[in-house]
């Protein structure tokens, strides 16, 4: 059994967010970085079928070098092996692009099962999950709140809304895009930090996956043309002022409406 | 924009508000539409949505496609692209929506763009960092799959000239299989019936925290606790405290949002309470888009602080 999970590295969520020089996305330097909220479930799903049985659990992230630091995270939680595809190449792709890389490199792992994230914080697309699983030929689930063996695949229980869940059965080999809070995530140990320094992770282009050319900006269908503030419309009427002096308005406030 | 087709959905047996509002935004790219219906026994849906803004609808009604199926609905949708010679295909970002539409765009080979809830400019409009940032996206080669924002727009409540075209298609050999659709649990606590909640998002920091600031407030204006989604994740409060697209809907008197940056799935839950009061550290946070005040702070100043008033207010 072998389990691919797709991470990316995004800003972390409490990071300043400036608007760069160009305008289509924000200044990288000086803020932290994290693995991406979704994929962090998406791993400890993996880890745990892990522990359950025999799998093996190679981690896949595109990204710069900083990326390098998520796949070590992941390795010092318990995964075996990690892929890091870095290439300048692919900078400025779109969610197809990446879906075409990690299919590619999925290609050449063939792995049963693939677990990754409902969808990313930084560009909440929502995409690139069942635009590999297409490209892969495989079935897919997205914002799966439980897998279980099931057959020759896995019953999933897909999130809909207010609560309400679709339960669905998908043959192996599948992919499967987790929704957050299906488990509660493991952090990296000691141990385990010390044994990920021994752990392989191998580095690849876009050349390497026969995808020169393909991706990256020049190959993008769609294209960030800016990224800006939005108007607040109307917006609340800020109250400022001593701690005092806020909630003596408040108090005001929740009188005239009525609730005291 | 070219040719355009809207990818409606059936909820209970008829076509949901949300299909409506992609004819509306249909409009908006200008274009010629062409709609698909998809599922069992909807030949009468697919007649009227063919007046009311669909113009001509292809209707793909098999036994196969009566609940939501991805292989199935994409090969549906694909089938109708071929029918109709769509650049653009809109589909509702709802579960079945996101979880179909960037399959269908991988198929094609052509640009997604999810989660839109404008197109200005020539320019589709969609949230990014959760609200924080917007993005103009723009596709140069114009073919693309979109997916919709509900309740972005108002739904088109205009008329259109159209009838309907059978569209066959081949469902065979998939490879996922719906089970079965579970319905929510009934809830234990039932936000919808309180006039104050108090909710606490991920800035509350910690389960204790929720007891020891959030639970008080409520307390004293004896109402209830309310969280957004990373706090039951998390497992600092259960399911039912849940507000959101995700968790309950609720419409109190005043909504207090503490340590709740504002996503569009939270916002959803809530934007419809009569006053809504925010505190937040960031001032940029999309949640003071939708309160009627907010306050730029900590939280650990001012809810303690505003409790203890309120108790003396009280007497
Ligand atoms: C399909 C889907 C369904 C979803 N359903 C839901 C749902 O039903 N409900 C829901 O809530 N979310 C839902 N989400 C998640 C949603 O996208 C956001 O991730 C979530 O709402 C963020 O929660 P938050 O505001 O508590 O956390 P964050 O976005 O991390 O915000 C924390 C905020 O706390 C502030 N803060 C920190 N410390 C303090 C302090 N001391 N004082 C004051 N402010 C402070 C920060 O400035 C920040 O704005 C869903 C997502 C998806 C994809
Ligand atoms: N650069 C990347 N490297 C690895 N996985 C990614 C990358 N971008 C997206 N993914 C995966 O795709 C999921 C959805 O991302 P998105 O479609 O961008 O919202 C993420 O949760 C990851 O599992």
């Amino acid at each position: 059994m072998k389990i691919l999970v797709c991470l990316k590295q995004v800003p972390h969520q409490d990071a300043r967010l400036d608007i760069d020089g160009a305008g289509t996305w924000i200044k990288e330097d000086g803020i932290k970085f994290e693995i991406n909220s979704y994929d962090t479930f998406a791993l400890e799903e993996a880890l745990r079928i892990k522990d359950a049985g025999e799998a093996e659990v190679v981690v896949v992230s595109i990204g710069p070098d900083r990326v390098t630091q998520a796949l070590r995270t992941a390795l010092g939680m318990g995964a075996d092996r990690a892929i890091h595809v870095k290439d300048a190449e692919i900078d400025g792709s779109d969610t197809l692009g990446i879906a075409k890389v990690l299919a590619a490199v999925a290609k050449e792992e063939s792995p049963d099962l693939v677990l990754m994230g409902l969808m990313s914080d930084d560009g909440n697309a929502s995409a690139v999950p069942p635009m590999m699983a297409e490209l892969m030929g495989v079935p897919s689930a997205t914002a799966v709140m439980k897998a279980t063996p099931e057959g020759d695949g896995y019953r999933c229980e897909r999130e809909l809304e207010g609560g309400a869940l679709e339960v669905v059965d998908l043959a192996k080999p599948c992919l499967i895009a987790v929704q957050s809070g299906l488990n509660q995530v493991r952090y990296a140990s000691l141990k385990g930090i010390m044994a990920a320094k021994k752990k392989p992770m191998d580095t690849k282009s876009a050349g390497d996956l026969g995808l020169s050319g393909v991706v990256g900006a020049a190959g993008a269908k769609a294209q960030i043309e800016k990224i800006y503030a939005p108007v607040r419309g109307e917006g609340a009427e800020i109250i400022e002022g001593s701690t005092d002096e806020v909630v003596t308005q408040l108090v005001g406030k929740i009188k005239e409406l009525g609730l005291l | 924009m070219g040719n355009i087709l809207i990818v409606t959905e059936i909820k209970d047996g008829t076509i949901r508000e949300a299909s409506y509002e992609l004819a509306a935004f249909a409009q908006k790219l200008g274009g010629d539409v062409k709609s698909l219906v998809i599922g069992s026994g909807i030949a009468g849906e697919a007649e009227s949505f063919a007046k009311k803004g669909g113009g001509t609808v292809y209707v793909a009604d098999d036994a196969s496609l009566a609940n939501y199926n991805v292989e199935g609905y994409a090969a549906a949708i694909r089938a109708a692209v071929d029918a109709s010679g769509a650049d653009v295909v809109l589909v509702s970002n709802t579960p079945s929506g996101w979880d179909v539409a960037p399959r269908v765009a991988a198929g094609l080979d052509v640009a997604l763009v999810s989660d839109v809830f404008d197109f200005q400019d020539g320019a589709y409009i969609r949230r990014v960092f959760n609200g924080k940032l917007n993005a103009r996206v723009k596709v140069p080669g114009d073919k693309a799959v979109v997916t919709v924002q509900p309740g972005a727009l108002p739904a088109f409540e205009g008329s259109t000239d159209g009838g309907t075209e059978s569209l066959s298609v081949d469902t065979s050999g998939a490879r996922s299989v719906f089970v079965e659709t579970k319905l929510a649990e009934s809830k234990g606590v039932d936000l919808s019936a309180a006039e104050v909640i108090i909710s606490g998002g991920r800035g509350v920091g910690d389960p204790e925290k929720f007891k020891e600031v959030i639970q008080p407030l409520a307390d004293v204006l004896g109402g209830a606790m309310g969280a957004s989604r990373p706090v039951v994740d998390a497992g600092w409060l259960p399911h039912e405290y849940q507000v959101g697209s995700s968790g309950q809907v609720v419409a109190p008197k005043l909504y207090v949002a503490a340590g709740i940056s504002g996503a569009i799935q939270h916002l959803v839950g809530m934007k419809g309470s009569n006053f809504i009061i925010a505190i937040n550290k960031d001032a940029d946070a999309p949640i003071f888009e939708v309160a009627q005040i907010g306050v730029v702070a900590d939280l650990f100043e001012i809810i303690p602080a505003l409790t203890a008033a309120l108790q003396e207010a009280k007497g």
